[in-house]
């Protein structure tokens, strides 16, 4: 007798993969909608993260991206992007020259020039412009009871992040806008913190001064 | 005969073992990459946000909140060779969308810097940082390709539970004999 040859064994109806595919479609997502409910650092599902696409979405539901970002798909060209999109929002651009200006003059001493870092903890941290308050725009409620009476008082300010292709500070000023601080008082520094330093200018390390 | 039974065993032994190596690439790298951007979910966000897939903010917040975790799920079932079919099918079904978006905008990329295609680097989202996108997608496929294959059957070795559904074994007879003895019963 001929010892046996291949088992076709745990043949596995294709409907009972597709079953189970979809139990773990269904079990995974409601993992994942807890799991984002309870991490501290979860999103708020509601809440418009990036105020600057919304003057750009049309009522068919398309979005209109200022400059070229749509047809590359990317933000590449950053600072023209920014410089459009700043435009497109009623907001002013602020170059090196002038934040030196600013940073020098008598009244950023008396409070009324304040300089406005929108990077999270971690690179605030490690360095920012002396004297800035921090308002990180996706976390702004742990900011705004210290930064939003500074800009109420400011005659000017001066936001900014990374700088190249960060956004973070335009997101930040049109939040500062939209919480009532008149545009006219707010301006983005494109260049930010990397051509800050780059200038040799002074860098406060930690939390704020 | 016997070269056709130990032909028939090697066979085997790669396909277990082989789908084991696979359960475990495929599982761990989507375990490491979910978590890495689950613990970071404005970084997702952000990146996210640079495909300019969807217009909504709610839509937009929840693939960024969601598929971090749901990724996540998926590497650890595998891992632990938990429905094995059912989360390499998952995986095969979020490499492919994500590696033909990835390569979109790479195309975009390239045409607007005048660069060529392998040339590009970017933060593509899947946790790993800046890559350049010709090993991204090498990479993506042969996970695919990998995934694809453990639907059909293999990595049953060290699953904790192989398929949600009990298993009916059926035996092939195709023209040949078995001892009576080793006949299992149905």
């Amino acid at each position: 007798m001929l010892a046996g040859g291949a088992y076709t064994a745990y043949a596995a109806p294709v409907r009972n993969v597709l079953i189970e595919t979809l139990v773990l479609a269904v079990v995974g997502i409601v993992l994942a909608i807890a799991a984002n409910a309870v991490s501290p650092r979860g999103l708020e599902l509601n809440r418009d993260y990036f105020p600057s696409d919304r003057s750009q979405r049309r009522p068919n539901g398309q979005t209109n991206h200022v400059a070229t970002a749509s047809a590359t798909g990317t933000n590449i060209g950053g600072p023209d992007l920014l410089i459009a999109q700043l435009s497109a929002q009623g907001l002013q651009l602020a170059e090196t020259a002038q934040v030196t200006t600013l940073f020098r003059d008598p009244r950023f001493a008396q409070g009324l020039i304040i300089f406005v870092d929108a990077r999270n903890d971690e690179h605030f941290q490690e360095g920012h412009i002396p004297g800035a308050y921090q308002l990180d725009h996706f976390h702004p409620e742990r900011y705004i009871a210290t930064v939003l009476p500074a800009c109420q008082t400011a005659e000017q300010i001066v936001v900014y992040c990374s700088g190249g292709t960060c956004d973070d500070s335009l997101q930040t000023a049109i939040f500062l806008r939209d919480a009532g601080i008149p545009k006219e008082r707010l301006s983005v520094y494109a260049g930010g913190l990397t051509e800050w330093t780059s200038k040799g200018l002074p860098v406060e390390t930690g939390p704020r001064k | 005969m016997n070269n056709v039974q130990s032909s028939g065993g090697a066979c085997h032994a790669i396909r277990e073992y082989g789908g084991l190596f696979a359960r475990w690439l495929v599982g761990g790298l989507f375990l490491y990459m979910g978590l890495s951007k689950a613990l970071d979910p404005v970084g997702f966000l952000k990146l996210v946000h640079q495909y300019q897939m969807v217009n909504s903010p709610w839509l937009l917040n929840s693939i960024a909140s969601f598929l971090p975790w749901f990724e996540a799920f998926c590497g650890l079932l595998l891992l632990a060779g938990v429905a094995v079919r059912g989360s390499a099918l998952i995986s095969a079904l979020m490499l492919l969308p994500f590696t033909v978006l990835v390569l979109r905008r790479a195309l975009g990329i390239a045409a607007a810097e005048h660069l060529p295609l392998c040339a590009v680097k970017f933060d593509c989202g899947c946790g790993t940082g800046e890559v350049f996108i010709c090993r991204k997608v090498v990479e993506n496929s042969f996970l695919f390709l990998l995934s694809c294959w453990l639907v059909t059957g293999p990595g049953r070795r060290l699953a904790a539970r192989y398929s949600l559904f009990r298993q009916k074994v059926e035996v092939s007879l195709e023209n040949r004999e078995l001892p009576s003895q080793s006949v299992p019963k149905l």
